[in-house]
């Protein structure tokens, strides 16, 4: 599935959860999408020859409070596993959520993971807060 | 080569900034180039493996048509013998002979042509594993690239961008105050359900005559008359 269409069919759609989205590709042709659970982080879709990536970025390294960098990357380490579906990465300097799927994944797939990786981000968020600026 | 490695190596030396590769683009070129030449092998090798297959398939067509004259022939010699032709059975025995040589040539080209097949066969696994692997590699590096495109790309929502202070604790306020506000909305919607169920079973059980607090004006002033009597 390309973007396009991704884009399509997740601005027609409701998850279980009553959750919905908006979807917009942007100039650089990157899909932009904002689930109704969290509209304040949106997640950035891209593809390669076989998978398609979802990033949220979290915050930048300069939002940390100073000297807490080494804490906050070692409770990411330890974090990371235990999030479902998603996983924790930097990106430069900004600390980003992610996701990876085959580009076959079903789009009722697509739309559960992309549900949980917004929900995921404001409990990423929430553990690390008393570090953040 | 692993390109993984590379791209550590590149982001330590502070391959970040927007728009710059993060791994060495004639490392890129090299593994898409021994792509591009591996498949241009396999597709010949395939090819030549073709024209030989057809080849070995007609010797060994041939050997099979020697061996059935051959024994065709050994029946007449002895046939001959057992005659007492014995001219006529060693002329039959000549033409054995001269079979034999004809159909052992064939055999070992056959067979050298066999293993000639095998070779090109394993030449080609081999080639088509190193493919694979390097088509691997490529993916990672677009991964990378991509995932750098992707975290990079301005979003239309300057709050999830911006470098305010309490950036993100404000965010994650208001996210969890609309979460709450839908919540609510969700309990009052299911209260507001639960009362239009409750009305409209209030009204079928008071139509029946059951329930009910009291009779009414009636019951109001039976009770009075039975006071009174009392």
């Amino acid at each position: 599935m390309d973007l396009d269409e991704l884009a399509f069919q997740l601005n027609n759609y409701v998850g279980e959860e009553g959750t919905s989205f908006d979807a917009v590709l942007n100039e650089d042709g990157i899909l932009e999408v904002i689930c109704s659970n969290n509209d304040e982080f949106p997640i950035h879709m891209t593809t390669t020859d076989t998978q398609i990536l979802a990033v949220t970025r979290l915050f930048d390294v300069s939002e940390v409070v100073v000297g807490s960098v080494n804490e906050l990357n070692e409770i990411f380490l330890l974090m990371s596993p235990a999030v479902p579906l998603s996983s924790i990465g930097r990106q430069g300097n900004a600390y980003i959520l992610f996701g990876a799927m085959a580009l076959g994944t079903r789009f009722e797939v697509i739309a559960h993971e992309l549900e949980v990786q917004a929900e995921n981000t404001i409990d990423v968020l929430e553990a690390v807060e008393e570090l953040l600026t | 080569m692993s390109v993984l490695k590379d791209i550590i190596t590149a982001l330590r030396g502070g391959a970040n900034e927007v728009g710059e590769s993060i791994v060495d683009a004639n490392a890129v070129r090299i593994l898409e180039q021994e792509v591009r030449d591996a498949e241009i092998a396999i597709a010949k090798a395939k090819g030549s493996l073709t024209k030989m297959k057809a080849t070995e398939i007609q010797l060994k067509r041939e050997v099979g048509s020697l061996n059935l004259d051959i024994s065709d022939y050994e029946q007449k010699t002895i046939q001959a013998i057992e005659s007492g032709k014995e001219a006529l059975a060693i002329e039959v025995a000549q033409k054995i002979a001269e079979l034999e040589v004809e159909r052992d040539d064939k055999q070992s080209e056959q067979q050298a042509l066999d293993s000639e097949i095998q070779k090109i066969n394993n030449l080609i696994r081999s080639r088509e594993k190193r493919i694979q692997k390097n088509k691997r590699e490529l993916d990672k590096v677009k991964t990378v690239t991509e995932l750098q495109r992707a975290t990079e790309s301005i979003s239309t929502n300057v709050a999830a961008t911006g470098s305010s202070d309490h950036r993100v604790s404000q965010a994650l306020e208001r996210v969890k105050k609309k979460q709450q506000n839908w919540q609510d909305q969700m309990e009052a919607g299911e209260w507001m359900q639960d009362e239009n169920t409750g009305d409209s079973l209030d009204a079928k059980l008071a139509a029946e005559g059951i329930g009910g607090t009291g009779g009414g004006a009636n019951a109001v002033l039976e009770r009075l008359r039975a006071k009174q009597g009392a």
